[in-house]
């Protein structure tokens, strides 16, 4: 696991970075720390370790979700303009060695063998989150979030670490392999036996810990208040390397400690899947600011990955996986966006998040504007985009599995993806129909290749799936 | 990469540089690089078939399509059938390219109309490389398109849009039709590949009439009225003369619209098994070639009279193919080519020389100013007629005598229509060349012969129109029939009658139609030349001749009974159903889905302390929901 090595390493680096007066130098550094890790996480395929005494365990399936991870990472970072100029008010050395801290928690959550690392990779990346919420200083929704965040954040760790003690002490072991063992024991000696009640609390209450996380309904009510507060780039960071850390946890949890006990955890997780559509969904749809709808999109999306971790079919590590990615290149196309139209027209010396701000962006930023559209097709899942092919695999795993609850999913899924075309075409109609004057906006060239990068790889994803499906 | 893949790449590459490069590419070097890919092409082409074994050569370049058995390849077949279209459509296709530099040097759209004629070229050959149905219908589906790109070419006039339309539309029913055959071949053979589908037909043990192959050859032979304008899917011809005329030439008359038949050839062991479809296929074509001869008697532009007799033409192929005589018709197609592409591209020159006039009763004596346009265009016209040696003489006969073999009314019929192609073409060469000049001053001031780039290609043509008739000499000439012999093997399987005419018969045949020609052209000299008659102005006509010049008011017709009828269904669907009930029930959907969210928008009041609270209540709902399974 030395891609969590030279990340915690290379975060200590960028904060000495940060005495050098160059900005600029300090995103090439960081961008190239986290390729690093990258090439480091991935140097270890087809091999599966154990780390620091069985606390980590490398397996293809953790490495494939830590590249996802740092390939979201690589792109946040590089669309992050090294946080502009305001010299006494921003640190871009501190945010991009935060942003490191909190990759390398997320890595840990991915690859954790041991119920503590699951807790202390959550909490490195849920405090980090905390600060670079807030790291708007000036800004009141800023600092309001961050509290919500920590507030609510605090509540569910309290809550996951109770359900990891309950889980503990029904079967005796942090180990998730062994905790699966003896689940799978018992449950074949006697129907319920002694330590039922434990273990069902247990394994409830981790789930709310990591369905918070994710923000799945109805733990999801921190979501838009934080999403909106945070300063755009970090709501990216956000809705992408967190929801897919969270997600793979969760999998990773349920896969291999709890497959014995279906039964306990498998009918809650059904409603709150459908729970998850319908509240993310609906409620996208009142919307007037494109980064409160973009909330709500994150939330929907948790529940499509929510259908396929249920359906554990053989497919479901492609499908999480595929869809992880689809979803993670789509949101930082869609959020880097908003965040230099956003910046372009402020409103009230506040950046304009509005649909309205995107009116007639077409005209003058042709590039933008089919970003956008790329990007908003992918998260409605249009064929010929990668989401298309996210939602179709996501939902053949559900059609595949023989219960009948799965075809209720399904049809919730369904109806509930026709409401999202709806609003996500909202900001595409804004940006080709709508009049406004929108003058050119100049990209920088790192943001422009981000952009090329993640709209190219949307659209080859649409067209050849199996190119990366296939490799997971 | 084999010769085979070079093929169709040549026209795609030229497409690409001319169609991306459009207005960047300067004009001198876009008509270049346009004929150079259809001369390379012909060139790969030339070498295939001067070194062609005799067996059929596969080319598997991609697998397409997979699903469950059906696999759907992306391959090519060389045989003798494929080498002859080639060579057809790469010949005759370099010719016109070359031609067009001249024709079109004048239009602003110059690199976009190589780029589409480009475009052309490689689907066609695509078509008829294609080594199944699938990658036929590709072509076939292609060349539909290029060619609706083409007759739209100009399409600032509205009225050219509006033919280009009527094209598209009229092969989308034919296409059906072949789609719908693809379909039934799938479902019954399980592929679509020709070695494939032929090789179970053959070895199948099909009894002759079986009632799927029926199915299969009818279906197939909708599409090709569709591209070969037969009846009832003809109108959209003459209306696609609103493309520039070397359009005209290589799509309308020379290569796009023989799909159809070299589609029946290339499928002719399943039409031998299925008689009622031949049946079908020889009635349609005869109704279609004296139906649409019977029309040109008496048009007044010089590219309609020349559209109906394509259609005409058209139709005895398929009066050829109706009676099994497939090399015969095969033999047709091959110098139709010849002698209408060279009739178009002379019209064209006159066009061109003319400023544009197409109307006939404007023009007159142009043979002294245009040399050779006329003495090119002369040759056609014998050729097309069918007067000796010229090659339209042996290759509607043979059709004509296989005709007489199988049933004498529709010889009889058949001869009425070649009767009046030799009125209408000398009517045409003898109110264009012949006379007094009728057309205005100024164009008679403009009067000049055209470029060398678009005379060499007349000459070319005027040549194989002369000659091309001795490629396949009957044995009564002392001929070896040669390319019914390299045909031969394609028709190995296919149980053809082959009902020898007698030599006495076939001679007093040929020497009846070559009469009856050469008499309906004295007529025609008697009319236009001696008695320098002039036909009517518009509206002045009466009687049947107004009926004929109104083509029978078919337009009119198919305008009544499936245009009118539509539009109304339509407007019905769109006024009613659409608006009073699929919007109604769509937009209360979208308002349910609205007012919900608004009401849970409030859910989210930005309190911490009742997101908590809910967050605890899920909890305890949580936990109680699966305890009490425990407890109780």
């Amino acid at each position: 696991m030395n891609a969590i090595i030279a990340l915690s390493l290379s975060g200590i680096a960028s904060l000495f970075l940060g005495f050098s007066t160059n900005r600029k130098n300090l995103l090439i550094t960081t961008l190239l720390f986290v390729l690093v890790a990258l090439g480091l996480n991935l140097a270890d395929w087809n091999h599966e370790y154990f780390w620091f005494n069985n606390m980590l365990k490398t397996d293809n399936l953790s490495i494939n979700f830590s590249s996802v991870i740092l390939l979201s990472t690589a792109l946040v970072v590089a669309i992050s303009r090294s946080f502009g100029d305001d010299e006494e008010h921003t640190h871009p050395a501190e945010y991009y060695a935060i942003m490191l801290f909190a990759a390398a928690g997320a890595l840990m959550m991915v690859t954790y063998e041991n119920m503590i690392m699951l807790f202390v990779g959550l909490e490195i990346l849920s405090v980090s989150m905390y600060i670079l919420t807030g790291s708007d200083k000036r800004n009141l929704r800023s600092n309001e979030a961050a509290l919500k965040y920590f507030l609510m954040g605090a509540f569910a760790t309290g809550i996951l670490l109770f359900g990891v003690a309950l889980v503990y002490g029904a079967t005796g072991s942090f180990n998730i392999h062994g905790i699966g063992e003896v689940v799978s024991r018992t449950k074949k000696g006697m129907e319920l036996f002694e330590g039922g009640v434990i273990l069902y609390a247990g394994i409830i209450l981790i789930f709310i810990g990591l369905l918070f996380k994710v923000s799945a309904a109805p733990f999801h009510f921190w979501t838009p208040d934080v999403y909106e507060g945070a300063p755009t780039i970090f709501t990216t960071f956000m809705s992408t390397v967190v929801k897919t850390a969270g997600v793979a946890a969760m999998y990773r949890l349920l896969s291999i400690s709890f497959p014995a006990v279906y039964g306990l955890w498998g009918n809650p997780l059904v409603w709150i899947t459908c729970l998850t559509l319908i509240v993310g969904n609906i409620t996208a749809v009142y919307q007037q600011s494109f980064k409160r709808m973009l909330a709500y999109s994150s939330i929907s999306h948790a529940g499509y990955l929510l259908i396929t971790i249920l359906a554990k079919t053989p497919n479901t590590n492609g499908s999480i996986l595929f869809y992880s990615l689809a979803y993670s290149i789509a949101t930082i196309s869609a959020f880097a966006v908003l965040m230099i139209v956003s910046e372009n027209k402020p409103k009230d010396g506040k950046p304009d998040e509005s649909f309205e701000a995107l009116n007639g962006l077409s005209v003058n930023n042709p590039f933008l504007a089919f970003v956008l559209t790329v990007s908003m097709l992918s998260l409605a899942g249009i064929p010929l985009t990668a989401g298309f092919f996210g939602k179709f695999f996501i939902f053949t795993d559900a059609f595949s599995n023989v219960s009948p609850l799965f075809k209720n999913i399904l049809v919730v899924a369904i109806l509930m993806s026709a409401v999202g075309v709806y609003y996500y075409f909202k900001p595409i109609i804004a940006v080709y129909m709508k009049k406004g004057e929108i003058a050119e906006i100049q990209l920088p060239l790192i943001y422009k290749i981000t952009l090329i990068i993640t709209t190219a790889l949307t659209i080859i994803l649409g067209i050849a799936p199996d190119l990366v499906k296939n490799m997971f | 990469m084999s010769l085979i893949t070079l093929i169709p790449l040549f026209p795609l590459l030229g497409f690409l540089i001319n169609g991306i490069g459009f207005r960047k590419v300067p004009n001198s070097l876009v008509g270049i690089i346009g004929s150079a890919a259809a001369l390379a092409s012909f060139a790969c082409a030339l070498s295939l078939f001067l070194n062609f074994s005799g067996t059929p050569q596969l080319v598997h370049v991609f697998d397409w399509i997979t699903v469950g058995k059906l696999n759907i390849a992306m391959s090519f077949q060389i045989d003798q059938l494929s080498l002859l279209m080639l060579l057809i459509i790469t010949g005759v296709g370099s010719l016109i390219h070359i031609y067009s530099i001249g024709y079109m040097h004048h239009d602003e759209g110059f690199g976009k109309f190589f780029a589409f004629l480009n475009l052309f070229l490689f689907f066609m050959l695509l078509l008829v490389m294609g080594s199944n149905y699938v990658v036929m219908f590709i072509g076939w589906e292609g060349v539909g398109l290029c060619s609706y790109l083409l007759i739209g070419f100009w399409n600032k006039n509205v009225n050219y849009g509006a033919a280009a339309r009527k094209a598209f539309i009229m092969n989308r029913i034919g296409d059906l039709g072949f789609l719908l055959g693809i379909f039934l071949i799938i479902a019954h053979f399980g592929s679509v590949e020709y070695a494939d589908v032929f090789g179970k037909v053959a070895e199948g043990g099909y009894l002759s009439g079986d009632k799927t192959l029926v199915a299969i050859t009818l279906l197939l032979f909708v599409g090709a009225m569709g591209k070969s304008a037969q009846i009832p899917l003809y109108t959209w011809l003459p209306d696609a003369m609103a493309g520039p005329t070397p359009v005209s030439a290589l799509i309308h008359a020379a290569t796009m619209v023989t799909a159809g038949i070299y589609m029946i050839i290339r499928s002719n062991i399943m039409y031998s098994l299925a008689p009622e479809t031949l049946e079908v296929v020889a009635w349609v074509g005869l109704a279609t070639a004296v139906f649409a001869a019977s029309i040109g008697l008496f048009q007044n532009d010089i590219k309609k009279v020349l559209a109906y007799s394509t259609v005409s033409q058209l139709g005895y192929m398929f009066m050829g193919l109706g009676v099994m005589a497939y090399s015969s018709s095969f033999f047709h197609v091959m110098t139709h080519a010849f002698f209408k592409a060279l009739l178009f591209l002379g019209a064209g020159s006159v066009i061109h020389a003319m400023s544009d006039e197409q109307d006939i009763r404007s023009m007159g004596g142009l043979r002294k100013k245009l040399p050779i346009t006329f003495i090119t265009f002369l040759i056609a016209t014998i050729a097309i007629s069918g007067i000796p040696p010229f090659a339209g003489f042996f290759s509607k006969d043979e059709i004509l005598a296989h005709v007489y073999e199988h049933n004498k009314l529709m010889w009889a019929f058949g001869l009425l229509g070649s009767i009046m192609t030799s009125f209408y073409m000398f009517r045409l060469l003898f109110l264009t060349f012949f006379g007094e000049f009728r057309g205005t001053k100024e164009q008679e001031h403009h009067l000049h012969e055209s470029p060398l780039t678009m005379t060499a290609p007349l000459m070319v043509l005027a040549v194989l129109s002369a000659i091309a008739g001795f490629f396949n000499l009957p044995h009564i000439f002392g001929g070896h029939a040669g390319l019914a012999e390299f045909m031969a093997p394609l028709f190995a399987h296919s149980h053809v009658e082959t009902a020898e005419v007698s030599e006495s018969t076939e001679i007093m045949l040929m020497v009846i139609s070559v009469v009856a020609a050469l008499a309906s052209a004295i007529v025609a000299y008697v009319i236009y030349v001696s008695k320098k008659a002039v036909p009517a102005a518009d509206g002045a006509e009466s009687g049947l001749q107004k009926v004929i010049y109104n083509k029978y008011y078919i337009d009119e017709l198919y305008d009544a009974v499936f245009v009118k009828p539509i539009s109304a269904l339509s407007t019905f669907f769109h006024d009613v159903i659409d608006f009073l009930g699929i919007d109604l029930i769509v937009e209360s959907i979208g308002k349910l889905v609205k007012t919900l969210s608004a009401e849970a928008r409030l859910l989210q009041n930005g309190t911490t302390g009742f997101y908590l609270f809910a967050m605890v209540l899920s909890i305890v709902a949580l936990l109680a929901w699966g305890l009490q399974g425990f407890f109780f």
